[in-house]
């Protein structure tokens, strides 16, 4: 055939299965341990700012996997589904930082406590 | 089913990288960043390289390895470094070497809408709005950091509850994800058939264009290479380049493609975007504008502060300069 296939297209992928199942596992665990820094850091900080950044990080971790898989599946709905996750992180971006930038103008606080009451 | 890696390995890391995070947090009291960063890489190659022990020759390479240290690396910086401004950069730090990952499993488009995106635009609203709502430093210490930046909330209950579900996952990963072999690759050819413009070529591939205006040519691609051209009638070749033997004027010829047509990431990733998820790409547009609406709304609200604190805030600032 004369078209080149997807496989020759995909670099990371010496072999015609695509991405190798061993590396397809480096991928995962680079993007696991990513997303666990990021609920470390969600849980830990007590910033606002920085609790919407570590859903970033996770949001993060989560494309990558996607990423990975759909080159193990040869296929581009993970690519597709990146280019939906980054919409939904700069929508989140723009509500989540008009609402901290709402709650500070009213406690001139940052930290996440000072709204305790909420936890009803 | 054989294990994948030794398990023992794998966790024994991931319990020195869960110390390593757990003593870089921030606390009161001595603080040694620098160790905690330390022993919590040395936890993650641990797993890392216990991952690829077994791999042989499919080991990724040597930029994979660079990439994710650097962006766990700077993620551990963003969510211990007490400064958000410095956090916030850290994390374009990380969203670099993603991009690097990306690039290694040639998502090129993805790579640069990615950096284009997240370090381009998103990261930046979040440093306007660090650099918005930071208090103003009280008196005379102006590098003091406030104190809910200083000490982190239940860092053990945290990291353990994290580094439990790291250890859920990556022993799934031990064992062997044998249900998610490859299934329906995406096919190229059938791709690259819906893309004519993709083809100018065709014509310099049986030598007719210096005679021939493609334009009065017919083509189409067929799915697995060929193409079908359809000659005007009142032409039938001319000494130099006749037309093949079995074609008259006015009839149907195939030809083998040129070899050197390819369909590039981009045009992959846009077929499958607009081709087979069209109402996402629409209800993605609806959220981006609801989300401009609601920031739109959310501005616009009025705080009311009472006079007394106004005053008192501008006398405060007053005095500072």
């Amino acid at each position: 055939m004369s078209i080149s296939s997807l496989a020759a297209l995909a670099a990371a992928a010496p072999l015609e299965g695509g991405l190798r199942q061993v590396t397809l596992y480096h991928y995962l665990f680079v993007s696991a341990a990513m997303f666990c820094l990021g609920v470390v850091g969600f849980l830990t900080r007590r910033n606002l700012i920085i609790m919407f950044l570590c859903t970033e990080l996770m949001f993060q971790a989560a494309g990558l996997a996607l990423i990975a898989f759909g080159r193990y599946h040869l296929n581009f709905t993970g690519d597709v589904f990146v280019i939906f996750v980054l919409t939904i992180a700069a929508a989140e971006a723009a509500l989540a930082l008009a609402l901290v930038v709402l709650l500070f103008r009213r406690k001139e606080t940052l930290d996440a406590s000072a709204w305790a009451e909420l936890r009803g | 089913m054989s294990l994948f890696v030794n398990p023992y390995v794998l966790f024994a890391g991931l319990a020195c990288s869960a110390l390593g995070v757990l003593i870089a947090l921030p606390r009161k009291g001595l603080n040694p960043q620098a160790v905690g960063g330390l022993i919590a890489a040395v936890g993650f190659g641990a797993a890392l390289l216990a991952l690829g022990l077994r791999a042989g020759e499919h080991r990724p390479e040597v930029w994979f390895y660079i990439f994710a240290l650097i962006g766990l690396g700077s993620a551990l910086r963003v969510i211990t470094h007490p400064r958000p401004v410095y956090a916030a950069l850290y994390f374009i730090l990380t969203i670099l070497s993603s991009a690097g990952l990306y690039l290694l499993l040639s998502a090129e488009f993805m790579a640069f809408a990615l950096i284009i995106i997240y370090a381009g635009a998103i990261l930046i609203t979040y440093l306007f709005v660090i650099m918005l709502a930071t208090e103003a430093p009280s008196g005379d210490q102006i590098d003091a950091l406030s104190e809910y930046d200083r000490y982190s909330r239940e860092p053990v209950a945290s990291t353990a509850a994290a580094f439990s579900l790291l250890a859920a996952l990556v022993g799934m990963l031990a064992q062997g994800v044998h249900q998610t072999a490859p299934q329906q690759p995406t096919d190229a050819a059938a791709a690259l058939a819906m893309m004519p413009k993709k083809w100018p070529i065709a014509g310099d591939a049986i030598r007719l264009r210096e005679d021939l205006p493609l334009d009065a040519v017919t083509q189409r691609v067929t799915p697995d290479g060929k193409v079908v051209m359809r000659f005007p009638s009142g032409w039938s070749g001319n000494a130099s380049h006749p037309l093949p033997r079995a074609v008259g004027a006015g009839e149907t010829a195939v030809f083998e493609g040129p070899s050197d047509v390819k369909a590039e990431d981009i045009e992959l990733v846009g077929f499958a975007l607009v081709g087979e998820h069209p109402l996402g790409l629409e209800i993605a547009g609806v959220i981006l504008l609801m989300a401009m609406l609601g920031a739109v709304v959310l501005a616009r609200k009025q705080i009311q502060i009472d006079e007394s604190q106004k005053v008192a805030a501008a006398v405060g600032a007053g005095g500072r300069r």
